[in-house]
């Protein structure tokens, strides 16, 4: 390594950052040079090729308030640094500390790219709300975990700006393991290679599995949700009715870029002019990439019942169709993914003053 | 019903005067296999070309990987019902080279997805196909041939070559031979081992390019099989080839099929191997039922078995249908474990099931093909061009020589194996 040390910028709230307690809360950003409380400990469990230039301080009120926003305002701050590496916390079981602790580490490692690291009690909100954008490493509820959970913050991130990458991984990132670095899984899926082969080790299983001996299960089924269908509608002509389909029929060009799988997105497109009475004019395609979209590329209605539902507004069967089409690709989308959609959808959907959607699937 | 497999290890391939093997290294004559391959008047012309280990070279709009085997003894029964006459594999003996395999490709392909092959940078670290030897078959349409039926010519044409340059070996040194002996009639019944049997999801329609079946079982379109009882060694000696441009299982792959290969291992050992049922994943609720309960009833009231492992073809609909097969097994007491392959990089492992049943408490993960990976500009292509279209879920287009394409490792050769030979399992980060 060469004589130049690894910059680290170190986030803490008012009380941690020695400016006060419950009633400084309200305080705005501060930086103030070098490291500061438990900023101290931290140090000298980086060693000597690491120095933290500087420490990021706020009150947990100011920040809560909007924390996107507040995340932010603190990276800028921070910028002039150049840190290589960026630690928050720990924030223990303190849920506002902890979402700060969370949402600070998002704006930096978006903003400057770095590693960040932070440190939680499991149950602190931040972990659910930041697990994918930081590395959270498993804290006590209290501060006195201080010093085991910042011995585990170090060394995760050392591994991080200075490790070795995973031989294991196919990928060949450097993705230190939860298990071994004690930190909250981040809601990332890779292949590793391993030293049986699948077929060895489902007969292994299988074996210790027939003759009633304890066997682990490469995944433990999730439990779903069970939706119960609301009731039906009992008058249809005075209700307005919007259109949804997870087939993935968009405008020519796909101008949202719905992924033909794994897509994590939705769109929506106005009727009148997407799809005319006579879409004759194709001026719609399928992004989905998991089905023969021969059949409704030769006509869309045959995925949305556009031209159906038209008639029964004529006869006045339906009160009205909605102008707005929700569109999404349905093809190996994560059902985690699926139920955010579907509530953003239904956010939209209330907003819009819609009483009744129909959903087609392919 | 018994199999020997004689095999001889390939160091190295080059072009020369007369096919043959000698001291291990194997001489290909262009112009003669070209002539076999071209004697198929769907085929118009065909360019052979060497593959070595350690070059920055991809290969690309590739069909199908093959081991080269032949028949000894035995006249016309190779790949029966593609290259030899109809006839059961599986028996008598097979000459097999390793380290080398037939890569075919389509240069002229309209398909959306075809396979890959990188020798060098990352996706040559992940393959077990970079260390071998290849000689690439790439085959072009006559005029006038429908597309589907010139596919098939051209993947028969990586058969023919690979039954051609393993007949050519001969006479060579035999580094090993390998026994498959299993007498499914005879099963010793009073041995206390777990009897354990094979669901084998051979085919899956959803990948059909323009709908039409790519023929992978003695020469036909399996889409309307009930299940059926096979013998492993069918599988292993080119009764079942690849289909739908690799998707992680080859032909190759299926010739060292993973778990057969495993259960044979063990058999009489920790388990005794009571046979393999194969089944196709069907498209339709009632078609699909059916297909499930005869499965399960073949498992477990014609085979006997105790406990069934079951594999699939690739993608999200198999996944589902795999699960139906599983549930009944699990109804009449039979005991699963069922492979998936998580369908996205996003997530927990949980989240990646498409089925919700209770009794399947045995999951494997098999791979998460869709993994993208980022590969480096080649020095050299085969199978196409540096315009060659390769595919990525994203709405962007690429191309074969971009400094970087972005691809699924399911479209590059040798990483995963549906039939659970790849040392590769799914973790959550």
């Amino acid at each position: 390594m060469n004589n130049t040390k690894l910059k680290v910028v170190h986030y803490l709230n008012q009380f941690f950052g020695q400016i006060g307690g419950e009633d400084k809360a309200n305080t705005g950003f501060v930086v103030k040079e070098g490291p500061l409380g438990p900023g101290t400990a931290l140090q000298k469990e980086l060693g000597e090729h690491v120095e933290i230039v500087a420490t990021l301080i706020c009150g947990d009120n100011y920040f809560s308030k909007d924390p996107d926003q507040a995340g932010e305002e603190g990276a800028k701050l921070i910028e002039s640094f150049a840190p290589d590496l960026f630690f928050a916390g720990p924030a223990f079981e303190a849920g506002r500390y902890g979402v700060a602790c969370g949402a600070i580490c998002k704006a930096v490692n978006e903003r400057l790219g770095i590693p960040v690291v932070t440190g939680m009690y499991q149950e602190n909100p931040g972990v659910e709300m930041y697990r994918k954008y930081a590395y959270i490493c498993r804290s006590g509820q209290s501060t006195r975990d201080m010093v085991p959970s910042l011995k585990k913050m170090s060394k995760l991130a050392l591994q991080l700006v200075l490790g070795e990458p995973s031989k294991n991984l196919l990928s060949g990132e450097n993705l230190p393991k939860p298990e071994m670095f004690d930190y909250f899984k981040r809601l990332i899926i890779r292949n590793e290679f391993c030293d049986q082969s699948a077929a060895k080790r489902s007969i292994d299983k299988l074996l210790a599995k027939i003759t009633g001996k304890p066997f682990e299960s490469e995944v433990v089924p999730p439990v779903f949700d069970n939706v119960e269908p609301p009731a039906p509608i009992a008058d249809l002509s005075k209700l307005q009715l919007a259109l949804v389909s997870d087939g993935a029929l968009v405008p020519k060009g796909n101008p949202a870029g719905l992924a033909g799988r794994g897509n994590l997105k939705w769109t929506t497109n106005e009727l009148d002019s997407f799809l005319p009475d006579d879409p004759g004019t194709k001026e719609y395609e399928i992004a989905h990439t998991g089905y023969f979209p021969v059949n409704v590329l030769e006509n869309p209605f045959r995925l949305i019942p556009v031209d159906v539902i038209r008639q029964l507004v004529k006869e006045k069967k339906i009160g009205k169709l909605h102008n707005t089409f929700f569109s999404t690709s349905g093809n190996a989308t994560v059902s985690r993914r699926c139920t955010e959609m579907g509530n953003e959808m239904g956010e939209e959907i209330k907003r819009l003053g819609i009483d009744a959607v129909l959903l087609t699937s392919t | 019903m018994r199999l020997e497999i004689e095999s001889i290890d390939i160091k190295s391939v080059r072009e020369g005067g007369r096919t043959g093997v000698k001291d291990g290294v194997l001489t290909v004559n262009f112009t003669e296999l070209e002539t076999l391959l071209t004697e198929d008047s769907r085929i118009a012309s065909v360019k052979i070309d060497l593959v070595h280990p350690g070059e920055r070279t991809r290969v690309v709009n590739l069909m199908d990987v093959v081991q080269p085997r032949c028949k000894i003894g035995q006249l016309e029964a190779d790949f029966p019902g593609f290259v030899g006459k109809l006839q059961i594999a599986g028996k008598g003996r097979t000459l097999s080279l390793r380290g080398v395999t037939v890569l075919a490709t389509n240069p002229g392909t309209t398909r959306k997805y075809s396979a890959l092959l990188d020798m060098y940078g990352p996706g040559g670290q992940m393959s077990r196909y970079s260390k071998f030897s290849h000689v690439c078959v790439n085959s072009y349409s006559a005029e006038d041939i429908d597309e589907r039926e010139f596919e098939n010519a051209a993947k028969i044409a990586g058969l023919k070559a690979a039954a051609y340059i393993a007949r050519s070996a001969e006479g060579h040194q035999i580094d090993e031979t390998e026994v498959f002996d299993l007498d499914i009639t005879n099963l010793d019944g009073k041995s206390d081992l777990p009897k354990v049997a094979y669901y084998y999801q051979l085919y899956s329609p959803q990948h059909d390019h323009q709908g039409i079946s790519d023929d992978c079982f003695y020469g036909t379109d399996v889409r309307p099989l009930m299940p059926t009882i096979i013998h492993p060694n069918e599988v292993l000696d080119g009764g079942v080839v690849g289909a739908h441009t690799v998707r992680s299982i080859d032909t190759y792959t299926i010739q060292n099929h993973g778990v057969i290969r495993e259960l044979y291992r063990r058999h009489g050992k920790d388990l005794i191997f009571s046979g393999v049922v194969c089944g196709v994943a069907k498209m339709e609720p009632i078609t699909r039922t059916r297909k499930n309960i005869m499965a399960a009833n073949l498992v477990k009231n014609v085979l006997g078995a105790d406990g069934v492992v079951l594999t699939k073809i690739h993608g999200g609909m198999p996944h589902v249908d795999l699960a139906g097969v599983a549930e009944e097994c699990e109804k009449l007491g039979v005991k699963t474990a069922v492979y998936i392959q998580p369908l996205i990089s996003d997530g927990r492992l949980p989240e990646m099931l498409l089925f919700s049943a209770e009794a399947l408490d045995l999951i494997i993960t098999v791979g998460a093909t869709l993994e993208r990976s980022i590969l480096p500009a080649p020095d050299r292509i085969v199978g196409g061009d540096k315009k060659t279209k390769v595919y990525c879920p994203d709405p962007i287009m690429q191309y074969a020589g971009d400094t970087t394409i972005d691809v699924e490792q399911f479209l590059i050769a040798g990483i995963h194996d549906h039939t659970g030979g790849a040392k590769v399992v799914v973790k959550e980060y």
